[in-house]
């Protein structure tokens, strides 16, 4: 598979130059899964915060985007409560604009400045877009709220028990995403149309 | 402590286990890119154009090799051995269709040229075997058919005759018929003896080819073969009836009616006809299922072959089959039609492609519109029915031709037949048919191969996707059909059987969605999965114990009192199956009173066989797959063929039917050289690999180079640069024009 190849070489780089704020590694027993975690941003409503994303490559990658998510919970406009995004670099064209030639690097870099910059325009949560779009005190509030909540670590020794928090999240997270993928089968289309 | 020791370790061995497949993997990737390099132009292509690539790392070298081998030696034996005794008398097999080859080429060579003519009609012999091919496509909607079919015959002489007869009344189409006849004899057994494709593009290109493609099979068959061959000019099938192994082959995949036609021999046409009517609808039916993109493969045996075959099980008398069968199985298909059309409102344009097709092939049509007539009119109820039908699909012309072909037709298939599987039972049948005739009761056998590719509408397939697994079957005694559906692992098989006036057809049809096909190397589990089910259809041979053993069983059930449920049933409940298309029931009590309401029923169920699988059958178990099959090795010369039929279709349909993706040609018209050291880009951004010397290099419009086959699989379903997101296709269009 190209992706073998592919991903053995991203991972080189991701670890030789890994782009600022953004970490990305494979868990021990994951062939086709990634963990990522990216630093708010200074100056955005998630500073201070570490989120955590899950990245899963598709079988057919780099010819499919890869898939990701958050799972650190998110305020934002742009990443509903499954932690999926809403983010034209992570779907195929014509809708989307992924390519072969971006990569797993490339794709968190947006993602993350996708967090610095939501796109309100093209919201899947439409409250919170709404908020940010004509109340955007207090959504930077909310936003605060929710990365002290969620992503921030009370101290410095809290990377583990952010792993071993993250487990938790995990798997309640994947209990969700078994709904919210059905959903997502059912209603692609409202997320696309969301997305647009 | 211990434990968690253990479980370290046990990690790190998974890891390692990992580590090293990972590693292997990056060695047959590098043998992969190495031996790509030293592929020429021409066999890159070559192995391009038929998916024998795969992915890079997929496989070793040394199968890469092999693959080569093959594809280049495999045209050869199909056509080199083949002498033309008897195709010259037939000589001339072009077909109405657009564009015919000599008889010389090579199926398989034709087959490669398919994609680019777009809707092509070619036909060839050799020795009593003769084989017509039809290819649409439809460039819009990615559309894609192809039907073989192949037919072989024992008495040329009648044959020709017959061809002449029908060719006579038919048209210019008709000559290629008898020609195809005669050299259907192919006995071989290998698969295709006799057959004719036919294959009919869905959408658009039906006319031209489908219309041939009808006619030949009309002609070819007679009554019997010609029924199924008119069902499937309007959809794409192959017919691999020739040798019992096709039969059951056929009866793999899908579900197939056979009707006991056979013993008497004006009956029998009525019911073939009417049969193969109902496979024809079935097959629009997984036509016009719109949404994914399907590879349907159909194989209907004849009816006389499959009787031979079933006779030890099923001894349905024919004297029945005439009036009651008749009655069920005419009606159904434009019942079938008729509802399908109540039920969504919004028939897609497809589906009404499909009918339209349909409607086009007029000798197809007629055929099986006369054929229907006559059944009709024995039959009480559903007379009316039937006869709006052929007004609508056509004239009810030609009795006489029916007669002519069948009885060529049924001598053929009984000959056939008996050869091929069952010796013993099969001649008898015929020859009873034949005495019960009179006239002539032998049908070539024929053996027809649908397949249709074309795209499905995005989430039309998302519920049953969402179920990664699925079986269903359901049995419908009333009508005597059954339907067996299986899904794994996203590919649907239906298989269904149905018995109408005295005549069972079989059908199975497998969905493939596109995108597995496209997507997927040849090595890649879903590819594989294909395969081996296409394998297995091709064959027939693990298929057709389970045919035969669900046919006994069926047909036991069926006389015992119309016993509801096959042993394949057990898992899933009928009643369920049905419930979503809400059918059956009626068609029992409809059937003596209203024959119309039957049928639709039976049609609907039919019909919404595929449909209400989709709809996600809850009930799914998995006995229906239970049953073991053989596995077939390609190597078994009788089956290779159709494998490569097979192979092509499944390798080639990924470019063709992504619209959004160049086709082979647009990307081959693509500038490509070989990497020097002295160039700038080193690097191919798709893989992320350094270029070494003598790879090559695909250079887009906007300068942009990639790996030939980096690019290649992206623009198989992409039209942009990877890099810069131009649109390849509008310059490579300019390209062109200029």
């Amino acid at each position: 598979m190209q992706r073998a190849s592919r991903l053995k070489r991203e991972l080189q780089m991701l670890s030789t130059e890994p782009p600022p704020g953004i970490t990305c590694w494979q868990p021990e027993d994951q062939v086709d899964e990634l963990r990522a975690q990216i630093v708010g941003g200074d100056g955005t409503p998630y500073e201070g915060g570490l989120f955590t994303l899950e990245i899963k490559v598709p079988e057919r990658y780099p010819f499919e985007p890869p898939n990701i998510r958050f799972l650190t919970p998110i305020y934002h406009p742009n990443i509903d409560n499954a932690g999926r995004i809403c983010h034209d670099g992570l779907k195929l064209p014509p809708k989307g604009a992924w390519r072969p030639s971006l990569n797993i690097s490339t794709i968190l870099t947006s993602i993350q400045l996708l967090m610095a910059e939501p796109n309100p325009d093209d919201p899947l949560m439409a409250d919170i877009s709404s908020e940010f779009k004509y109340n955007k005190q207090l959504f930077v509030e909310n936003a605060r709220k929710w990365t002290e909540k969620h992503a921030i670590q009370k101290n410095t020794g809290s990377l583990k028990s952010q792993d071993q928090s993250s487990p938790d999240l995990k798997t309640s997270r994947k209990r969700d995403s078994v709904d919210t993928l059905e959903e997502n089968k059912k209603k692609p289309e409202d997320a696309k149309r969301a997305c647009l | 402590m211990e434990g968690s020791d253990g479980s370290e370790q046990s990690g790190s061995d998974q890891s390692e286990t990992q580590r090293r497949r990972q590693l292997d993997r990056l060695d047959r990737e590098e043998a992969f890119y190495q031996f790509v390099n030293n592929l020429s132009d021409e066999d890159y292509r070559l192995m391009r154009d038929n998916n024998l690539l795969g992915t890079p790392g997929e496989v070793t070298e040394d199968e890469l090799l092999s693959r080569l081998q093959q594809i280049k030696d495999g045209p050869e034996p199909p056509n080199s051995s083949p002498s033309t005794e008897t195709g010259e008398a037939t000589g001339g097999e072009t077909p109405g269709g657009s564009e015919d080859s000599s008889n010389g080429d090579t199926l398989l060579d034709w087959l490669n040229t398919v994609r680019r003519t777009g809707n092509t009609t070619r036909s060839g012999h050799r020795g009593n075997q003769s084989w017509r091919a039809v290819s649409q496509t439809n460039p819009n909607s990615g559309d894609f058919r192809f039907s073989l079919e192949i037919n072989v015959n024992r008495n040329l002489a009648e044959q020709q005759a017959a061809a002449a007869a029908e060719g006579g009344q038919e048209t210019p189409e008709a000559p290629g018929a008898p020609g195809e006849v005669a050299a259907a004899g192919v006995p071989s057994a290998a698969v295709p003896a006799a057959g004719v494709t036919a294959v009919g593009v869905t959408a658009a290109g039906v006319t031209s080819a489908a219309g041939p493609a009808a006619a030949v099979v009309p002609a070819v068959r007679g009554t019997a073969a010609g029924v199924p061959a008119a069902g499937v000019p309007a959809v794409c099938v192959i017919a691999a009836g020739v040798t019992a192994a096709g039969a059951p082959a056929a009866g793999l995949t899908a579900p197939v009616l056979l009707p006991p036609a056979v013993p008497a021999p004006p009956v029998p046409e009525a019911e073939a006809e009417p049969e193969p009517q109902a496979v024809s609808m079935e097959v629009e039916e997984v036509v016009e299922e719109p949404v994914v993109e399907e590879l349907a493969v159909i194989v209907e045996p004849e009816p006389e072959f499959e009787d031979a075959v079933m006779q030890e099980v099923l001894p349905e008398p024919p004297i029945p089959a005439p009036t009651e069968p008749p009655v069920q199985s005419p009606p159904s298909p434009p019942q079938r039609r008729a509802q399908r059309r109540a039920r969504s409102p919004s028939p897609e344009p497809r589906r009404t492609r499909a009918r339209t097709a349909r409607s086009r092939s007029p000798l197809s049509l007629e055929r099986l519109d006369g054929l229907p007539h006559l059944r009709h009119a024995p039959r009480p109820v559903p007379a009316p029915v039937a006869p709006a039908e052929g007004s609508s699909r056509t004239r009810q012309h030609v009795p006489s031709r029916q007669s002519n072909p069948e009885y060529e037709a049924l001598p053929a298939a009984a000959e056939a037949v008996p050869a091929a599987e069952a010796p013993s039972a099969g001649p008898p049948e015929g020859e009873a048919a034949g005495a019960e005739g009179g006239a002539g009761g032998r049908r070539p056998p024929t053996i027809m191969l649908d397949l249709q590719v074309r795209r499905v509408r995005p989430g039309e397939y998302r519920q049953r996707d969402s179920i990664a697994n699925r079986t269903r079957s359901r049995s419908q005694n009333s009508n005597n059909t059954f339907l067996y559906e299986s899904e794994r692992g996203g590919f649907r098989r239906t298989f269904s059987r149905s018995e109408r006036a005295g005549v069972r057809t079989y059908v199975s049809t497998i969905r493939i969605p596109i995108r597995r096909i496209s997507d997927a190397g040849l090595g890649e589990a879903t590819s594989m999965a294909l395969q081996s089910m296409i394998r297995q259809i091709m064959t027939g041979f693990g298929e057709l114990s389970y045919l035969m053993d669900s046919d006994s069983e069926s047909s036991d059930s069926n006389r015992g009192a119309g016993t509801p449920a096959e042993p394949t049933e057990t898992l899933n409940n009928p009643e369920g199956a049905s419930a979503p298309v809400a059918e059956e029931p009626p068609v029992g009590a409809v059937s003596a009173g209203e024959a119309r309401t039957a049928e639709r029923d039976l049609e609907e169920g039919l019909t919404s066989g595929p449909a209400g699988r989709e709809g996600g059958v809850g009930g799914g178990g998995g006995g229906f797959r239970a049953r073991p099959r053989p596995p077939i090795s390609m190597e078994e010369p009788s089956s290779l063929p159709f494998l490569r039929l097979a192979h092509f279709f499944l390798l080639n349909d990924d470019d063709e039917d992504q619209p959004q993706g160049l086709t082979k040609e647009q990307i081959d018209n693509l500038a490509m050289r070989n990497f020097g050291e002295s160039d700038a880009l080193k690097t191919c951004s798709v893989c992320i690999t350094e270029y070494a010397e003598g790879n090559k290099l695909r250079k887009l419009p906007c300068s942009h180079e990639y790996h030939v086959h980096c690019i290649d699989r992206w623009l198989s379903e992409n039209s942009t640069c990877p890099i810069c997101r131009r649109a390849v296709l509008v310059s490579a269009n300019r390209e062109s024009v200029v």
